[in-house]
């Protein structure tokens, strides 16, 4: 009698093993497809730019005084029209550079930039695009725009899209008119690196 | 084969220094080559480690930009180091990043699974050293390295070591073999020709040899000196025995004359002295017989007694120096050796005592006596002796037995008489062949004294021995042995008798 019992036992949990194990492969492949259709529009182009936004600061070497007088905070400002929405916010919550905080900042005109050490320009200034840059002249600020010929025209980094992928354009000159220095890290990784003042 | 114990001490001392030199060197070289192993991995592992840590340094910006074929480009540094099986950068999430392989095929590897809340970590497993490397960028964790390397280099590193090992052994035992020859011969050749030397001594009892000494002032020096002294020792020894043993056989030779010639002087006296006695005994038997013839009538009854107890004495008298005079022509006579059937004398013998034993109940048992080398006419003596003795002195049995035969004693052929008479004390058995010493008493047993002397000084001149061997009142048994009963003839003739004489003692 016991033995018919441990063999029912055994055999009953045999079959819910089975069981257990078919109902975790379909949850598996439930998330897998899940995954795959939710991964493209999870992380967006914005989301991107932010983070790329936030970590452009690691690799460049503002001059003395600007290090000095802005040291308390590392301010990425967003000139027009926000893109990004909260996405900035979250890429500079609780970062810091070099021991300074990081902070997004709204701005409409070049010349709130004093504080900022990244200016991001959106494409809703394309028009104004030679006011804004002349105003800037004097600022050491990194300039980071996606609208099309800004590296061109004078701006430091310009994002472009790689199919998916977000890349970048660089303009070695204008970066060392502002005093900037770019590390080699980053030079490495942009699609161009434009020497052309 | 030999155990080692039963080696020579030549192959001891060899053995032992090779083993113990061996011995020494295989610990040594696997001491060093355990340090030398755990150096070359911890070393293995710290270049890894800053290979790792250079390539996460390296491809930090394009984690961080997420461009994986700038990181793919620095991965591809690892070429450098041909024993890096792959590489890899992982993004916080454990997802490749960046792949590099040595060899283009085999697959991803997966990042392995970490420990909860570790970050770097080394092993080595299935013949690999894998090495995980955190990336960290200006304070911020922001990937993993992982690289996989095989253990080629130390392998070959190791087949290398254990090659030098190797030769280093076998060139260092041959150099040790060939020194501890050389070294060793200085040190057992003194032991070696020592024992050489004992074994000649015991060997062939030559105390002159010497052991070859030599001038260390070491143990085995002491010992040969010591050795070579006490062989000097026992040689003076030796030489001082010889000498006692010369002086004292001299001084027997010397004292052995002495004793003949005083012996022979005393035999001359006794013969003269017995030769001398019968003249005038002839004169006291002439002139009492002529008393008893001529006057006998006029002789009271009395006085006839007295002169018949004259005659008896002298007569009596005549008869001792008569054996005296036969023991001493015994003494100075050599015996004439020729074959003799004993049987035959003990007929002889048997038949003389034929009136003497007239009237008495006597069984003459007589086995088969062997042929002997002895002078016969004093061998018939000797039977006449031992056979009437037992005839007297079984005089008081009815019947008599008397055996005479020979038996084997000791691995010797000894020639018997034995009787059933009255035999004697054992005590006195030393006393019973000397010259007038009598064990009964006169009156009992008649007799001079002289005729067991006679029949043992016969004995004696023919280099044999006898002895006797008795009980009161059960008999006694008188052996004799000759010294040419030993030769094959006698003894082929004494298996004969041997045959007869058994059937009747047994």
């Amino acid at each position: 009698m016991a033995e018919v019992n441990g063999i029912r036992r055994r055999a009953w949990r045999r079959l819910s093993r089975q069981a257990r194990f078919a109902a975790m492969a379909f949850a598996l492949a439930l998330i897998g497809t899940c995954n795959l259709s939710a991964q493209a529009p999870k992380i967006t182009e914005y989301q991107v730019k932010a983070a790329y936004l936030a970590n452009f600061g690691r690799f460049v070497e503002w001059p003395a005084s600007v290090a000095l007088a802005k040291s308390e905070s590392f301010t990425i400002c967003v000139l027009g029209q926000d893109p990004f929405g909260a996405d900035l916010d979250a890429a500079v919550a609780g970062e810091t550079i070099g021991g300074a905080r990081l902070l997004a900042k709204r701005i409409s005109r070049p010349q709130d930039a004093v504080d900022c050490r990244i200016l991001f320009i959106s494409s809703s200034e394309v028009s104004q695009w030679k006011e804004i840059l002349a105003a800037l002249r004097t600022l050491s600020v990194l300039t980071v725009s996606d609208m099309p010929q800004f590296t061109r025209r004078g701006g430091i980094i310009q994002f472009l899209l790689d199919g998916n992928r977000v890349r970048f354009d660089i303009n070695l000159a204008a970066t060392e008119r502002v005093g900037l220095n770019l590390s080699s890290e980053l030079l490495k990784l942009a699609v161009t690196v434009s020497r052309s003042p | 084969m030999l155990k080692f114990r039963d080696y020579s001490i030549k192959k001891k001392l060899t053995l032992m220094n090779m083993l113990v030199s061996g011995a020494t060197l295989l610990l040594a070289c696997t001491a060093f080559g355990a340090y030398e192993l755990t150096t070359f991995r911890s070393t293995m592992v710290q270049n890894l480690s800053i290979q790792a840590q250079i390539v996460g340094a390296n491809s930090a910006s394009a984690l961080l930009f997420n461009d994986a074929k700038s990181a793919v480009n620095t991965l591809s540094a690892l070429k450098a180091a041909p024993t890096v099986l792959s590489g890899g950068i992982y993004t916080l999430a454990g997802e490749p990043f960046a792949v590099y392989r040595r060899d283009s095929g085999g697959r991803t590897s997966p990042l392995p699974p970490m420990p909860a809340g570790q970050t770097e970590e080394h092993w080595f497993a299935d013949k690999e050293l894998k090495l995980i490397r955190s990336i960290v960028f200006q304070g911020k964790l922001i990937g993993t390295v992982y690289i996989r390397s095989d253990l080629q280099e130390m392998n070959d590193r190791l087949v290398r070591y254990v090659g030098i090992v190797a030769a280093v052994l076998s060139v260092s035992l041959t150099t040790a073999f060939l020194l501890l020859m050389t070294f060793q011969r200085a040190a057992t050749r003194p032991i070696l020709q020592l024992a050489e030397t004992a074994r000649i001594v015991s060997r062939e009892k030559k105390y002159s040899v010497r052991a070859p000494s030599t001038d260390n002032h070491d143990e085995v020096g002491l010992l040969i000196e010591a050795f070579n002294e006490m062989l000097v020792q026992i040689q003076a020894r030796d030489a001082a025995l010889q000498t006692s043993q010369e002086e004292l056989e001299q001084r027997v030779t010397q004292r052995t004359a002495e004793l003949d010639a005083t012996n022979k002087e005393l035999e001359a006296f006794t013969y003269s002295v017995a030769h001398d006695l019968r003249a005038p005994l002839r004169h006291i038997q002439g002139f009492s017989n002529l008393l008893m013839e001529s006057f006998a009538s006029q002789l009271e009854p009395e006085a006839k007694t007295f002169l018949q107890r004259i005659g008896e004495g002298t007569q009596q008298m005549g008869r001792l120096i008569d054996d005296l005079l036969s023991l001493a022509r015994i003494g100075r006579q050599e015996p004439r050796l020729q074959a003799t059937g004993l049987n035959s004398l003990v007929q002889e013998v048997l038949r003389d005592l034929k009136t003497e034993t007239e009237g008495r109940d006597i069984h003459w048992q007589v086995g088969d006596l062997p042929f002997v080398d002895c002078d016969p006419g004093l061998m018939k003596q000797v039977f006449y002796n031992l056979l009437s003795n037992a005839a007297k002195y079984s005089r008081p049995r009815k019947p008599a037995v008397i055996d005479i035969g020979q038996m084997s004693v000791e691995g010797q052929l000894v020639n018997f008489v034995r009787d059933n008479g009255v035999g004697f004390n054992m005590k006195y058995a030393d006393k019973l062949f000397g010259v007038f010493q009598r064990l009964h008493r006169k009156e009992d047993f008649e007799g001079t004294g002289v005729g067991l002397a006679t029949v043992q000084r016969i004995i004696h001149k023919h280099g044999g021995r006898i002895w006797a061997e008795a009980e009161i009142d059960k008999g006694a048994t008188f052996f004799f042995s000759l010294a040419s009963q030993d030769d094959g003839r006698q003894t082929a003739n004494a298996h004969e008798g041997g045959k007869n004489g058994d059937s009747k003692r047994t």
